[in-house]
């Protein structure tokens, strides 16, 4: 009980002190996107990881949730309606939540292969209706809006970048503990239980489809909280929030966290976050580089990047995670190597200039010399790393040999 | 009174007549068998009484209420729950959180999402109860999936019970155990249903002799008697259809 609330206060904190230490312009940016992908990410958790359902539409919500929030803060500016600006993700919510009322009826029937086409269809709707209806979507050009209208919040307009991020912090924080908490209300267990076994659900009194229901209409309003924030944050809704680009990346940054566990989508979301501002930043290939990383996590690691990380936790229990430290880093320096190299010819293949310098190295797309330098360090490397694997596999069980520890936990959620 | 009351109930799967007309009685606090040669659709009477197929005609009062053609929720609800041959439980939560699922409806839980489990004091003294009761409270915090088989089917029968349901339908409840394995669930079985009515499909002669208080033989959708297990071994028609070599073997 202690231990849960020190995670809470210490999610508070880093909150809080997360602007201080990336005050810049893009530091700040960069923030602000991240709660809102731990939001959406967290919330397209609740359907795929809690409740078993594969959607391919989860930006519907999002999106109407920000369609809806930027009209609200049209209607602040002109005074047709008097709603404080800090609650405008909560209205983006409510919106969120109306959408998912009406479509969860028929959605929500069966899951699986159903549910999945019916979320793609829904998805494609929204999308194409969003260029017809243009009075509420706006066209291609979107919607856009101030944020900075109505009564100040104590003195604050929202103005500044980092009002804003105090805002989205606010609502990151409401929104993950009512995530959590969802999870251990009954709704919330029998939504894993109707993951598990639908059937068995029905036989323990419960209609399969009200719970699949009741967990489709949280993951809306959150989602539709996420959506407001972003209104407020960009000041512009467009029909690109509502396509199957925009459901598809929550998809990614849910699974490469891993849905297995609660924390999962948020070591999604702020590392795609990262991928897309600070890769990007650096090279034109980081979807390429994305998608590889999204092969590999379904192939290599089903339980996500937070799987790997709580992988270790048997022998961080028994006190010998410090035996992992030095082969893990002799391991690393040719695997490092090795990623480095094959994206140094990925860059190559896809740059045009003559001189093309890659990590301090000058390299020429068209010299054999340039290929032959990283192919030839890519396979050393690579033998490399196969010399080290053998002592960490030896490292590994040494740090967790033991006969099972008693207290083996079932997955939290 | 019959708490469950069976009358000409038929079912068909498109021309196969599965069930045809059986009318069946059972009593509170009984321990009934069916028992019938493979095929004999033993389990397709348990779908029908459990709502997880809809009746052809006939009717099924439990408790003077119909429930035939509902769903299997409001049956569970009534008080009539089921385990199943294969074994169907909730493979990715613990032991305890399994059962502590399976006791929500009836303590009145529904589908609230404002209440928080861990807090319910009295809905997890009572799943710890039902462990103890099912001799698994050494196992609780174990993935249902990663349990040994016995285990498995014990936990299946857990589920059945855990809602304090006034009967219970139990579909082959010793299948694929060992002789100790399966000694050991009859046992538990028979504390378990202390103070129910039980019907059960089972193949294992012993076990339903030993058991039961009265046997139904089921043979190609026909039930062809229904009576206390002396009277089902001295039955010519049971032995022609289904028990002879059983009975000359005992």
């Amino acid at each position: 009980m202690m231990s849960r609330l020190a995670v809470w206060a210490g999610f508070a904190i880093v909150l809080m002190v997360l602007p201080l230490i990336f005050s810049s312009s893009l530091g700040l940016s960069i923030l602000n996107q991240m709660t809102i992908a731990v939001i959406f990410a967290l919330s397209y958790n609740m359907l795929l990881g809690q409740g078993g359902m594969l959607s391919f539409g989860h930006a519907v919500y999002y999106g109407m949730g920000g369609f809806i929030a930027i009209h609200l803060l049209n209607m602040i500016e002109f005074e047709t309606l008097m709603l404080p600006v800090v609650l405008i993700p909560l209205a983006g919510g409510v919106g969120g939540l109306l959408v998912a009322v009406l479509i969860g009826t028929f959605s929500t029937r069966r899951a699986g292969t159903v549910f999945a086409m019916i979320s793609l269809g829904i998805g494609e709707l929204f999308a194409a209706s969003s260029l017809i209806f243009e009075s509420f979507f706006g066209g291609e050009g979107g919607i856009s809006g101030w944020r900075d209208v109505g009564p100040t919040f104590f003195g604050i307009d929202f103005g500044q970048q980092i009002e804003v991020y105090y805002l989205a912090a606010f609502w990151v924080f409401m929104a993950t503990l009512f995530m959590y908490l969802f999870t251990r209300t009954p709704a919330g267990r029998m939504a894993n239980a109707v993951r598990d076994n639908h059937e068995r659900a029905e036989f323990i009194g419960y209609s399969a489809r009200k719970v699949r229901y009741i967990t489709f209409c949280a993951a809306g309003l959150f989602a539709g909280i996420a959506g407001g924030l972003f209104a407020i944050n960009y000041e512009i809704v467009t029909e690109e929030n509502l396509t199957l680009v925009t459901s598809g990346e929550v998809l990614l940054m849910a699974y490469i966290g891993g849905l297995g566990f609660f924390i999962g989508p948020i070591v999604g979301a702020v590392l795609l976050t990262l991928m897309s501002s600070v890769v990007s930043a650096w090279t034109d290939m980081w979807m390429l580089y994305l998608g590889i990383l999204f092969v590999l996590t379904v192939m290599f690691l089903p339980r996500g990047l937070s799987g790997l990380i709580i992988m270790h936790g048997p022998a961080w229990h028994l006190g010998r995670l410090r035996l992992l430290i030095l082969p893990y880093t002799i391991s690393a320096v040719p695997a490092l190597l090795f990623v480095l190299t094959l994206m140094g010819m990925i860059e190559l293949a896809h740059s045009s200039a003559q001189e093309f310098v890659y990590l301090g190295l000058p390299l020429n797309p068209e010299g054999l010399s340039s290929w032959l330098l990283l192919a030839g360090t890519a396979a050393v490397s690579w033998l490399a790393l196969q010399r080290t694997l053998p002592q960490l596999r030896d490292a590994w069980e040494t740090a967790n040999a033991l006969p099972r520890p008693k207290d083996a936990q079932g997955e939290e959620n | 009174m019959a708490l469950l009351s069976l009358q000409q109930v038929s079912k068909q799967f498109g021309v196969t007549s599965v069930i045809e007309e059986v009318s069946l009685d059972i009593n509170q606090g009984e321990r009934h068998a069916i028992i019938g040669p493979n095929g004999a659709g033993k389990s397709t009477l348990f779908h029908l009484i459990s709502g997880k197929y809809p009746v052809s005609s006939g009717a099924i009062l439990f408790d003077g209420q119909p429930i035939h053609n509902r769903p299997p929720y409001e049956i569970a609800r009534l008080g009539l729950t089921r385990s199943f041959q294969v074994t169907n439980i909730f493979h990715r939560l613990s032991v305890f959180e399994n059962v502590r699922c399976a006791l929500l409806w009836s303590m009145g839980y529904r589908y609230s999402f404002w209440r928080l489990v861990d807090r319910e004091h009295k809905l997890n003294r009572k799943a710890e109860q039902t462990l103890e009761e099912l001799g698994m409270s050494d196992l609780r915090n174990y993935p249902a999936g990663e349990l040994a088989y016995a285990d498995q089917r014990a936990l299946e029968l857990g589920l059945a019970i855990a809602s304090g349901a006034g009967m219970i339908l139990l579909d082959e409840p010793v299948a694929g155990m060992s002789l100790s394995e399966a000694q050991r669930a009859v046992a538990l079985i028979r504390r378990i249903t202390e103070g129910r009515t039980l019907l059960m499909v089972e193949h294992d002669m012993d076990i339903v002799f030993d058991l039961a208080d009265r046997i139904s033989v089921l043979v190609y959708g026909k039930l062809i008697a229904s009576d206390t297990p002396e009277a089902i071994r001295a039955n010519r028609a049971v032995q022609e259809a289904y028990l002879g070599e059983v009975i000359e073997n005992a």
